[in-house]
Parts: structure tokens; C-alpha cells; sequence
């Protein structure tokens, strides 16, 4: 039955898409909060920034390890 | 037979490049995320690695839609001559007529009307087809779209930003997207690599099993991978600098946010399907999240008949590249005159039609596809002064 298979592909796609997007926009809404000038921001907030570039970036990452059979060997 | 076949199917390959440029390159080329220049030869370079990546869809192609082998039937080199006459043809008249198109549905259509005409009706494994081809067809667009009106809100919730006092919109600063666009651009690029790339390399496949040279079953060998990622590349490399002069005005008005999530919804559907073996269109899924993102953005408005026509374009290729592909084998039948008529014929009717597109108006070329995703959908002015912009002026300084 290929049903699972469109099933795993679209929670797939969902799953993925959406970590990469959340993480990314956090970290552009904690860039742009770090960037205020006239209020005084928690030192953690661009830090905090960096680290969800971080992880989106390794959510990528993993992402295409999980993908190449290189690696799944 | 088999080195006509197999240039003819890198052919195929190189228009698939070009065709497909627009894909991954439109979006963050029309926001000036990344320079044209800089763009192609990055989608060239990804294309080219994505290629490597997987085979899975190569295996696909080449093991499950026209039985081969052991049940009897042989799959001829003339068959796939036929059919990817048929797919090339096809390719060069929906580039010229500027009809959005998938070059992989006019891969299948040419290779199962081949098939029929030329070996008969049995020789085509439609559940196979229907599972591997036409539901990921119907499927993946709605997922990417679906995906990507989600990614787009969400993007869009998590970066507006308020006053909390007054509840007035403060600037936005969401040029953070655009910086974001170059690396979710490059994954299509790769995806794109990962699944497209893998269609020549099946069908090459399919040609040295039917020659004998190679076991049924087995998946491509090293040197047809390196060729196919090879043409793939060069493809996407020359198909770029068509795409600079038109691709400015389609796109514009998608936002950094937007297409950052339409790209990342793409290459997730795209990598998770190639992952599985679907061969499906990467255009379809591109178009089918720019629609998606589209509709996820605040103020903007679909143009279904723009859609509907995509839609249409979609349904015809298969069956029309398979009529290409069938009369193509029909010829082929009657012989060597019949080859060397069907190749002659061939050859100069691409020769005619890129003439042709030489002449015509530099807007029915390639980035089509993409660009007509991108009409559908349409925005609303913007209300001018006043409010701070959404866009992303304010950053990037």
C-alpha cells in the first residue's frame, strides 16, 4: 500500500519544513530585538539568536544525513 | 542504438537542467538575495553534488514501470530512443509555446507511449505507474502547498512584530529571511540534483539492461551518474542566464519570508520524496508552494485561472509527449531507415524550435513554470507612507 508512503512523505515535508522555518524566524525575531536601539535588551537575546540559527542550520544538517545512504550504511 | 540512446537521454538531461533553473534560482534571484550570476553557478554546483546524493529515483525509473527482464518482456534501446524522443519534443514545444510543463511527466508519457506502441499495451506496469508516478504527481503539490501556507504563517506570526504598549506595528525587520534565502535555495538546487538527475540516469540504466550490458535490476553505475550530474549542471548553468533577463518581474512581489518558506517546503517535499523513490516534478512542487506561501501571506490573493491553467498544462503532457513517443516508436519499428528518419526528423525539429525561440520574445522561454506560479499569485498594493514597510529595506544595512 503506497497510502503510508504519501503519509510519511507529506509528515515528512511537515516536519522538517516547519522546524527549519520556526527555528529561522525566531532567530530573525531575535535578531531584530537584539537590534532595537532605544530599549535595553537581556544580554541572552542575540546569543539566543545565534544558537536557533544554530540549530536550524543542524536541523538541515541532520536532515541530509538522514537522507545520504552514505551515511546509513 | 545504445551511444545515440545515451546522448540523446544526456540531451534530455541538459534541457531538464535549463528547464529547471527557475525552480530553486527565481525566488532569491528576484528578491536580490543572491546575484544571477552567483545563483546559477551555485544551482549548477548543487545540482551536480544533489546528483550523487541518491539514487533511489534512478532505481524507480529504471526497475518499475516498464516490465523488463525476467517476465519476458524486452524492453528494446529503440523503445527508449522513442520515448525520449517524444519527452525532448515535448520539452522544446511547451519551452517555446511557454506552456508550464514537467519535464519528468514528459519523460514517463514519451517512454509509456513508446511502449505501447511499440511492444503493446502489457508492457507497462500501471500499478507501478499509478503508485510511483501519478499519485506522487497529485500529492506533492497539494503537500509542498499545504506545507508551505503553513510555513508562511508561521513565519510571518513569529516575526511581527507590535508595540505592546500601543499596538502599533513596529518595523519588521524581517531581512533576516533574505540571507536565509540563499541557503533554502541552494537545498532546492540540491533536491532538485537528488531527483531529477536521477530520471536520465534510469532511463540510461534502462537502456544498458535492455542492451544486455548490465544486470536487470541492478541500479546505474558510476560513470552514468558522473555524466547525467555532469549534463544536469552544465544545463542549469546555461539555462540561468535566460532566466536573468525575464525572471525580475514575476517574482518580485514574494517577500524573503515567503519564499523562504515556499523553498524550504519545496526541497523538504522534493528530499523526502526522492528519499522514497518518487520520481515526481520538481516544477509541481515549486509552483504548487509558491501558490501555498501565497495564500499563507496576508493581502494577497491566488489567481486560480493562472492556476487552473498550470493545472491543464499538467494534465496534457503526459499523454501528449506519449503520442510523440508512440508515433516515434511506430517509426522506429519499420527499421534502420526508420530510425535514421525518426533521428533526422528529431534533430531538426529541435534545431527549428531553438532557432525559433532565438527570434521570439524573450518571455516564452524557460522560467516559465515558475513565473506563471508566481502570477497566480497576486498582491494587493500596499497602502503607500505611513506604515513602517513589511519589507526588508530597514535591514541589511
Amino acid at each position: 500500500m503506497k497510502w503510508l508512503e504519501v503519509v510519511t512523505v507529506a509528515g515528512a515535508t511537515l516536519v522538517a519544513a516547519v522546524t527549519v522555518v520556526v527555528l529561522y524566524s525566531l532567530g530573525v525575531r531575535l535578531t531584530a530585538i537584539a537590534g532595537d536601539v532605544r530599549e535595553s535588551n537581556p544580554a541572552w537575546v542575540r546569543p539566543l539568536a545565534y544558537a536557533c540559527f544554530g540549530l536550524c542550520g543542524a536541523a538541515v544538517l541532520f536532515g541530509l544525513y538522514l537522507i545520504i545512504p552514505y551515511f546509513s550504511k | 542504438m545504445v551511444a545515440l540512446v545515451i546522448s540523446l537521454a544526456l540531451f534530455f538531461d541538459f534541457t531538464n537542467g535549463f528547464h529547471d533553473t527557475a525552480n530553486a534560482m527565481a525566488t532569491p534571484i528576484a528578491t536580490g538575495a543572491i546575484k544571477p550570476k552567483t545563483a546559477v553557478a551555485l544551482a549548477a554546483a548543487l545540482n551536480l553534488v544533489g546528483a550523487f546524493l541518491s539514487t533511489e529515483v534512478a532505481k524507480t525509473v529504471s526497475g518499475g514501470i516498464i516490465r523488463e527482464g525476467s517476465e519476458g518482456i524486452q524492453i528494446t534501446p529503440d523503445i527508449v530512443f522513442a520515448g525520449l524522443m517524444g519527452a525532448i519534443l515535448w520539452n522544446m514545444v511547451t519551452w517555446l509555446k511557454g506552456l508550464p510543463s514537467s519535464s519528468s511527466h514528459a519523460l514517463f508519457g514519451g517512454l509509456i507511449g513508446a511502449a505501447i506502441a511499440g511492444i503493446g499495451i502489457h508492457s507497462v506496469n500501471f500499478e507501478s505507474l499509478m503508485q510511483k508516478v501519478v499519485l506522487p504527481a497529485l500529492f506533492a503539490p497539494l503537500i509542498a502547498g499545504g506545507v508551505a501556507y503553513l510555513c508562511t504563517r508561521l513565519a510571518y506570526a513569529l516575526t511581527s512584530r507590535h508595540d505592546p504598549e500601543t499596538g502599533d506595528k513596529l518595523t519588521q525587520k524581517r531581512g533576516g529571511f533574505r540571507t536565509g534565502q540563499i541557503f533554502t535555495s541552494s537545498l532546492v538546487a540540491l533536491a532538485h540534483g537528488t531527483n531529477d538527475a536521477q530520471k536520465t540516469m534510469g532511463i540510461i540504466t534502462l537502456v544498458l539492461i535492455a542492451a544486455g550490458t548490465q544486470q536487470a535490476g541492478s541500479g546505474p553505475q558510476w560513470w552514468v551518474i558522473t555524466a547525467c550530474a555532469l549534463a544536469i549542471a552544465l544545463g542549469t548553468y546555461a539555462g540561468g542566464w535566460r532566466i536573468i533577463r525575464t525572471m525580475g518581474a514575476g517574482l518580485t512581489d514574494v517577500k524573503p519570508a515567503q519564499g523562504f518558506a515556499a523553498e524550504t517546503s519545496t526541497a523538504s517535499a522534493i528530499l523526502a520524496s526522492s528519499h522514497l523513490g518518487f520520481a515526481l516534478s520538481t516544477t509541481q512542487v515549486a509552483s504548487g508552494s509558491v501558490i501555498g506561501s501565497g495564500l499563507g501571506r496576508r493581502g494577497t490573493s491566488v489567481r486560480w485561472g493562472t492556476a487552473g491553467r498550470i493545472a491543464v498544462g499538467w494534465l496534457f503532457t503526459l499523454p501528449a509527449a506519449g503520442i510523440v513517443g508512440a508515433l516515434t516508436a511506430l517509426l522506429v519499428k519499420t527499421g534502420v531507415i526508420g530510425v535514421v528518419v525518426a533521428a533526422i526528423a528529431g534533430t531538426a525539429a529541435v534545431w527549428y524550435m531553438f532557432i525559433h525561440s532565438r527570434k521570439s520574445h524573450v518571455g516564452h522561454h524557460n522560467a516559465v513554470e515558475v513565473e506563471e506560479a508566481g502570477h497566480a499569485v497576486q498582491f494587493r498594493k500596499k497602502k503607500p507612507a505611513g506604515k513602517p514597510s513589511k519589507s526588508t529595506k530597514d535591514v541589511q544595512r
